[in-house]
């Protein structure tokens, strides 16, 4: 189904537990995020952005409300339907890299594509592409102690790309990266919006990156308090 | 790709995989070796058994051993020859051993002693009867009229080789009848009980002195100590009114009971070695999952379910716990047999007085069940260690530091 939203959010709160105390980390937003676009969310920590693309990314479960990806509604998905979306469509880039410490650059890119039941074959070519996408190809052998932050944050955006997702979800991807590093990432982030046809969603502090935008969404205690359009 | 995410993994921190390893390894070899001197034990027991005392078994009249008489010899076996041609005949036994049991007084001068006496074909007997350690003197083989005695009886009548010992009895005929005999020999097997009491003569100079030409029991060796079964049967079927038992049930006290003994002790000591091992790798393991956490947290955000990542965990357990066993039982192997190949030496065991070598005994079932043994508590460490980290939240698991 081609959808012009990727994603429909529709009065969806979450809440934490903290022992006896229940804490709203998002509450009541409706939303709507395009596809083939650039969102960041932005506000000050604890405003809500992180739960917020967790839902996104279906890492939290939805507690209210309904949520939408590509028209589909994730609120009656069982845990294996979820587990094949997160896997399929959707690309997850975090401040840390995550990256895992005993593969090379190839092998993490590629571990996903096996996973993904990719053969082997189609796996080698979307590896080179999109390690050759990031300038990281030369690189491709060295583990991720051998990289430099820069080198390893584009290693896991190759990770997520080569899944070929709707959607490229990122927890402060430039957090941990100087700022001419964080620049060449986001003109990567950009470049994938509108060579790959990507949706990049990206929570964030820094107003380098929200220059980078086509929307911003900015969270204030876990509400919506403006949505603006570049 | 999980498996060679796995065995990646063991290379992440390689003094926590060889810490895993090791643990592993000493718990393999410590049960395999135990396992070995356990085997070895109860072999060195067994064969003891059967070739100091009873042979692989042995027939009587029906309900014979069971049954105290006033005349023991009416319930002797009056047909033993013909018995005894059966047996022969059968492709698993290898000796037939013709005996009397009788009680006697013996005296030297004005020593006496009350002892148990064994009529026996002597010179068929030595070979097989190898156990019976002779201290002084010679075995008793072809000499007419000689006697050999337990150490501990030939200490009580203060004789030598060469002495002369006068043997009372009750015979068939229910008269006394004695007869002089000459001592060849002394013997000494380690059991106290046996040491003190028992002499042995000639079958058929026991015989004229029971005034008797049945025989009371039929000892047998057999090729393979297996074998029993298939023999015992055969004599039943062939001899209705003839019973057989095996040496592990005529010598309950010294020999099954010794079985029984080690190997609840086995089995106590295999116990506190699980536990050690259980714990051991628990600990290790569970710390390093917990430092993956994160990363177990991006594994599950990217589509692995909490199965995939617990058959991750699953299978660098399972790769530790094919190592660690095979280094483990095949280190603890190399070390028996090259080092320790002439068995080690030990005190006197239950029953026993003299120290003893015990070697290890080596057989594929006992290699099979160590491994399997071994394996499974590090799968069920790995899994109690895992369980709970891969079912966290992705949330929670990729919050955590």
């Amino acid at each position: 189904m081609n959808n012009k939203y990727l994603y429909e959010l529709h009065d969806v709160s979450f809440s934490y537990k903290l022992g006896n105390l229940t804490v709203p980390a998002v509450q009541n937003i409706s939303l709507k995020i395009k596809c083939n676009s650039l969102i960041t969310l932005l506000g000050p920590s604890g405003s809500g952005k992180s739960t917020l693309i967790n839902l996104l990314g279906l890492i939290e479960p939805i507690q209210e409300g309904d949520l939408r990806l590509d028209g589909k509604n994730l609120n009656i998905l069982s845990e294996k339907e979820k587990n094949q979306i997160r896997r399929n469509k959707i690309g997850f880039i975090f401040q840390h890299f995550h990256l895992i410490p005993v593969l090379t650059a190839e092998e993490n890119v590629a571990y996903f594509l096996y996973r993904q039941k990719v053969p082997k074959g189609e796996v080698k070519e979307k590896v080179e592409k999109t390690l050759r996408s990031v300038g990281l190809w030369e690189h491709r052998m060295k583990k991720p102690s051998e990289l430099s932050g820069g080198q390893k944050q584009r290693v896991a955006i190759a990770r997520a790309l080569a899944k070929d997702p709707k959607v490229i979800i990122a927890d402060e991807p430039t957090a941990s990266l100087d700022q001419k590093t964080g620049k060449e990432i986001m003109e990567l982030f950009a470049w994938l919006v509108k060579e790959r046809g990507v949706s990049v969603i990206i929570t964030t502090h820094d107003p380098m990156v929200e220059s980078y935008a086509d929307e911003k969404i900015h969270m204030q205690d876990g509400k919506i308090v403006s949505e603006v359009l570049a | 790709m999980i498996f060679h995410l796995a065995f990646r993994n063991l290379f992440r921190n390689i003094r926590r995989t060889v810490a895993v390893l090791l643990t592993v390894a000493i718990g393999a070899g410590a049960l395999f070796s135990f396992k070995g001197f356990i085997n070895g034990i109860l072999e060195d027991y067994r064969e003891n058994t059967v070739h100091s005392h009873y042979g692989h078994g042995q027939i009587n009249t029906l309900n014979y051993r069971e049954t105290v008489y006033e005349k023991p010899w009416e319930h002797w076996i009056d047909n033993w020859y013909e018995v005894d041609d059966f047996l022969t005949k059968q492709p698993e036994v290898e000796h037939v051993f013709p005996r009397i049991g009788f009680s006697a007084l013996l005296k030297n001068g004005d020593l006496s002693a009350s002892g148990q006496g064994e009529g026996i074909v002597a010179e068929e007997e030595a070979d097989f009867f190898h156990s019976l350690n002779i201290v002084e003197g010679e075995s008793l083989t072809t000499q007419k009229n000689g006697i050999i005695l337990g150490k501990g009886l030939a200490n009580a009548l203060k004789v030598q080789p060469g002495d002369n010992v006068l043997l009372y009895v009750n015979s068939a005929k229910n008269k006394f009848n004695k007869k002089e005999f000459t001592v060849t020999g002394i013997f000494y097997t380690g059991a106290v009980d046996f040491d003190n009491r028992i002499f042995r003569v000639q079958l058929n100079d026991a015989q004229s002195l029971m005034k008797t030409n049945s025989i009371e029991k039929i000892s047998i060796g057999l090729k393979e100590y297996t074998d029993w079964e298939k023999v015992s049967q055969a004599v039943e079927d062939r001899f209705p009114d003839l019973e057989t038992a095996p040496f592990n049930e005529l010598d309950k006290v010294y020999y099954q009971h010794s079985i029984d003994w080690l190997n609840t002790q086995f089995s106590v000591v295999q116990v506190i070695i699980i536990g050690i091992v259980l714990l051991g790798i628990f600990n290790t393991i569970s710390t390093a999952i917990l430092e993956r956490k994160q990363e177990i947290g991006n594994l599950r955000a990217n589509g692995e379910s909490s199965f995939d990542v617990l058959r991750l965990v699953l299978t660098e357990g399972f790769l530790m716990g094919i190592i660690g066993s095979v280094l483990g039982i095949g280190l603890s192997f190399f070390i028996l047999m090259t080092f320790l190949n002439h068995g080690i030496k030990m005190p006197p065991g239950p029953g026993l007085t003299n120290e003893m070598f015990i070697s290890f005994k080596f057989n594929w079932k006992m290699l099979f069940q160590i491994f399997i043994l071994n394996f499974s508590v590090v799968m069920l460490a790995t899994i109690l260690a895992g369980f709970k980290t891969v079912r966290m939240t992705i949330a929670k698991a990729l919050r955590s530091h």
